[in-house]
């Protein structure tokens, strides 16, 4: 009867009360940023005293949040671009593929996501130095790619594994060439499973931090590089309205990204 | 059973990963083979640098803080995961995708935001010590941040949906039939728990708090920002290191153990796991 | 003679030691419904696939109207598939699936609105064409294919097991809609099944495969009357083999010896064997009647009465020969000895000389 909602008597109010506290736990803090950013008290007394919209107003008054989310989100379009199209061929050699090692590679290609940030972000510091590619867009869309790969490299294969090749045959004998196959009939039929990897490439490299402080230069960071340098020295509002900002943008992604998902049940 | 190759299929061999083999040969193995091994050969070669870490009561106590944290963490949130899992599995779908969207949300909103949240709401002045002065807990307002007390209630909120989602995964496949079954058989609720449902979620819960325990260990962004450096974990230990003091040699070996402790757990959770569930 | 419309010449195919198909050798006219019957393993597939391009022949040719088509790459062949497992493009809607093949040709829209209607209201789908796959069952699934693979016109459609994932009652249906479709089209079909009954019901004439090999040719009722083989025999409709040696062989017909020395003489015979060598004796349950008394030479055989089990309208009744072997005999309703045999019984049983064969066994 433990699996039965209705059936769990008193138990049910239990359960459901630890629901309720863990989401309100997750939920509260993303609310409580939001209400600060609109709150007028520099010193983030809660509840606010008053409400102003003067954090967002430094916000956009200050050209370097500008500039450094127009870098970030320069990066990440970059990133996410590279990471579905580098990831779709790994999938690819990975689903379709008949050689040997082919496990062997596909638990390569995902150890950068197992691995510590800390130790990427610190190696390729080091040989970016040698390289002279640190503070440059290069260092670090290759920074923020190895870690979009793997995740990339995850949903694309999920979604062609799931794609029975037969269908591309079955194209073939229809008339088509293998790349009009391949472009006319996998590539859609997978789509979900690409902008899927394109939102996650997105939004790893755009709320990546680790790798982005290593990667920074004076003259060149990512929002959350600009995050992090100005939380280091005081707890301003504007990173508030910063987050708030940064909140809404998850929300739209992950409604798009639900939009997908429920046009392919369709 | 169709294990020809097709024409369509020809060219997806070994040469279409070859950007991701190249990319990741180039700026993954190589730097990291590159940091690990100066470990043994700055600033002389040897393995002075690993006595020094395994041999000082300071950098022994940033081991002992980063594994208690993480033990801590895995704790607390596989405390909270099951119950929530559990719910989750069998309570109205409706309801259900409400906490999953929160659950989400809190999961891809960005890091930083939420440890802000963390630091505003940990402060002297802020939320939580006031709200724990005004029912009378405490009658002064108490540290919160700057220390571990901070850096585990910022990962517990981070690591909490790494912990759910698996277990949710493993508690929605058991069969119903099974309790019903135990139930006939005459098992009280609290019996069906212990010896049914606990063991049946066991693989969900071990393999969940493994990855947050892995996590956790190479952790940088909520210890540092929270903790402060009198309570420093070994992420910020591998940082400062290069960063500031300039020591790659000891900034290496920390970053060596690191990997090793990582890639044995890693190694660990897929034996135990990946070959059960085959 | 003017060459035949499909023309699958000495097909051979290797993968690395194992031999899917050997010296396949067909004729297929315009218009045919060919099927290719065999057990799992046999090489049907392998021969379809050569035939749409997805593998090439390790030798021999196809030949279409006259050409080779082996230089043609797969998507030039315009050969219309319709595959075992469902292919319906599952981004797609039922018509565009239909219009897919008219799209990569570049057909005038108007045409391909036609056909399209044309092709779905064929396999009686009309007004389907929003439809998106997913939520059609197995059934519409395959006759969307099959409106897919025809929309073309192609010269051969190739079937390869379509129905096989499909519960037999809808299966049923699915071949009498086939065979409508094949009459209404008149179009060329290559159908692979391994399941005789759909083979004998669909098909102009079956090829029987075996171990890579085509062991016969003929329509059902050729098949069933004069098997080639010994594995022709035994796989379409029900067989009982006696065991015996060839005491003498003349003229394609045999005397066969058993070991208790009963004699049959002047049996047809399939295959060759020498005086001495070993044959079989293939007697079909539903061929063969039970009598108390003795029939001409070479057309009956003493058998005791083992057990008799009665089905409705028949009955099963078993029998021993006079060496030890079974043999079964199947007694309509009404048939006189229905209501008096019983087990111990010493009876004969009986068939008309073109019912018995003898196949030789290596
Ligand atoms: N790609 C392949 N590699 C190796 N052997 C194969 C391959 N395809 C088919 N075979 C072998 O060839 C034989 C014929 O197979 P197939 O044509 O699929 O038989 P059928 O369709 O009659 O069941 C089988 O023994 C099968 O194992
Ligand atoms: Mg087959």
């Amino acid at each position: 009867m433990l699996m039965n909602f209705d059936k769990l008597g008193a138990w049910r109010w239990i359960l459901s009360g630890i629901c309720a506290l863990m989401a309100l736990f997750l939920l509260l803090p993303i609310l409580f940023i939001v209400a600060l950013s609109f709150g007028n008290s520099r010193w983030l007394i809660f509840p606010p005293p008053g409400w102003t919209l003067k954090w967002y107003g430094e916000l956009f008054a200050d050209p370097r949040w500008l500039q450094a989310a127009f870098t970030s989100a320069k990066i990440a379009v970059i990133v996410m671009v590279l990471s579905v199209a580098i990831g779709l061929m790994a999938s690819l050699a990975l689903v379709r593929g008949r050689f040997r090692g082919r496990e062997v590679l596909r638990g390569f290609f995902l150890t950068p996501m197992v691995l510590p940030v800390v130790i990427i972000a610190v190696a390729l510091y080091a040989a970016f130095l040698r390289l002279g590619l640190n503070g440059t867009l290069v260092g670090f869309v290759i920074a923020h790619l190895i870690v979009a790969l793997p995740f990339s490299i995850i949903t694309i294969s999920g979604a062609l594994e799931t794609f029975d090749p037969s269908i591309e045959d079955a194209a073939i004998l229809c008339g088509a060439s293998p790349w009009e196959a391949r472009f006319r009939v996998t590539l859609p039929a997978i789509s979900h499973g690409l902008f899927s990897a394109a939102i996650f490439s997105f939004l790893i490299s755009w709320d990546e931090v680790v790798l982005a402080i290593f990667m920074a230069s004076p003259t060149l960071q990512t929002l959350p590089v600009k995050v992090w340098t100005t939380l280091r020295q005081d707890l301003t509002p504007v990173i508030a309205a910063a987050s708030t900002l940064l909140v809404l943008l998850t929300v739209v992604l992950m409604i798009a990204a639900a939009l997908i998902r429920k046009g392919k049940s369709r | 059973m169709l294990s020809f190759l097709t024409p369509a299929r020809r060219g997806s061999g070994l040469g279409m990963a070859m950007p991701a083999l190249l990319l990741l040969l180039a700026f993954f193995v190589i730097p990291v083979a590159g940091l690990l091994s100066r470990s043994v050969t700055e600033p002389v070669t040897g393995l002075q640098n690993y006595e020094t870490l395994l041999g000082s009561a300071t950098y022994l106590r940033i081991f002992f803080n980063t594994f208690l944290v993480s033990g801590l963490v895995t704790l607390i949130t596989a405390l909270i995961a099951f119950p929530v899992a559990w719910a989750l599995a069998i309570m109205p779908s409706r309801v259900a995708a409400v906490v999953f969207a929160i659950i989400l949300l809190s999961m891809w909103t960005n890091l930083l935001a939420r440890t802000y949240a963390w630091m505003v709401l940990l402060q002297q002045t802020g939320l939580v010590n006031r709200i724990l002065m005004a029912i009378g807990i405490i009658d002064q307002p108490i540290q919160l941040t700057n220390n571990l007390i901070g850096v585990t209630i910022g990962m517990v909120y981070i690591m909490l949906p790494f912990m759910i989602l698996p277990l949710y995964g493993v508690i929605k496949k058991i069969d119903p039939a099974i309790l019903q079954a135990a139930a006939l058989c005459g098992a009280t609720k609290g019996q069906a728990l212990r010896r049914v449902l606990l063991p049946l979620a066991t693989p969900g819960i071990a393999s969940g708090a493994l990855m947050v325990f892995v996590m956790s260990l190479g952790y940088f962004v909520t210890p540092s920002l929270l903790g402060g450096t009198a309570n420093m974990m070994l992420a910020e230990l591998i940082v400062q290191q290069v960063q500031s003091l300039l020591n790659w040699g000891m900034g290496g070996a920390a970053a060596f153990i690191l990997l090793v402790v990582t890639l044995a757990l890693y190694a660990l959770q897929l034996r135990l796991f990946e070959g059960k569930a085959r | 003679m003017t060459s035949p419309h499909l023309h699958i010449n000495g097909i051979r195919k290797t993968f690395g030691d194992v031999v899917a198909t050997d010296h396949v050798e067909l004729e297929i006219g315009e218009g045919e419904f060919m099927t290719f019957l065999g057990p799992s393993g046999s090489g049907k597939s392998t021969t379809l696939y050569i035939l749409a391009g997805f593998q090439d022949p390790t030798a021999g040719d196809i030949r279409l109207r006259g050409k080779s088509i082996l230089q043609t790459p797969s998507h030039k062949r315009n050969i219309g598939m319709v595959f075992q497992r469902y292919t319906l493009f599952p981004h797609l809607s039922v018509g565009e699936n239909v219009a897919f093949p008219l799209r990569v040709r570049r057909a005038p829209q108007a045409e391909i609105a036609a056909k399209v209607k044309r092709a779905l209201s064929l396999v009686r789908l009309d007004g389907f064409e929003d439809r998106m796959p997913a939520n059609m069952s197995g059934g519409q699934q395959q006759r969307v294919a099959l409106a897919r693979a025809l929309v073309y016109d192609p010269p051969v459609l190739l079937m390869d097991e379509p129905l096989s994932a499909l519960d037999k009652k809808l299966r049923e249906e699915i071949q009498y809609e086939i065979r409508r479709i094949h009459q209404q089209t008149g179009v060329t079909i290559l159908y692979v099944t391994h399941d005789q009954e759909e083979a004998l019901r669909l098909s102009d004439r079956i090829a029987v495969f075996n171990r890579g090999r085509i062991e016969q040719v003929g329509t059902g009722p050729e098949l069933y009357a004069s098997p080639a083989t010994h594995f022709v025999a035994d796989f379409i409709g029900d067989s009982a083999f006696l065991t015996g040696e060839l005491a003498e062989v003349k003229d394609g017909r045999a005397t066969l010896r058993f070991t208790d020395g009963t004699v049959l003489a002047d049996v047809p015979m399939h295959g060759v064997g020498a005086q001495g060598g070993k044959a079989e004796l293939m007697l079909r349950p539903e061929r063969i009647d039970l009598s108390d008394t003795v029939g001409p030479p070479g057309a009956s055989l003493p058998v005791t009465v083992e057990d008799v089990t009665f089905l409705g309208n028949n009955s099963a009744v078993t029998a021993r020969t006079g060496w030890g072997e079974p043999l079964y005999i199947r007694l309509n309703f009404g048939h006189p000895m229905m209501a008096s045999v019983s087990r111990g019984d010493k009876l004969h049983v009986r068939w008309q000389p073109q019912d018995a064969h003898v196949f030789t066994k290596e």
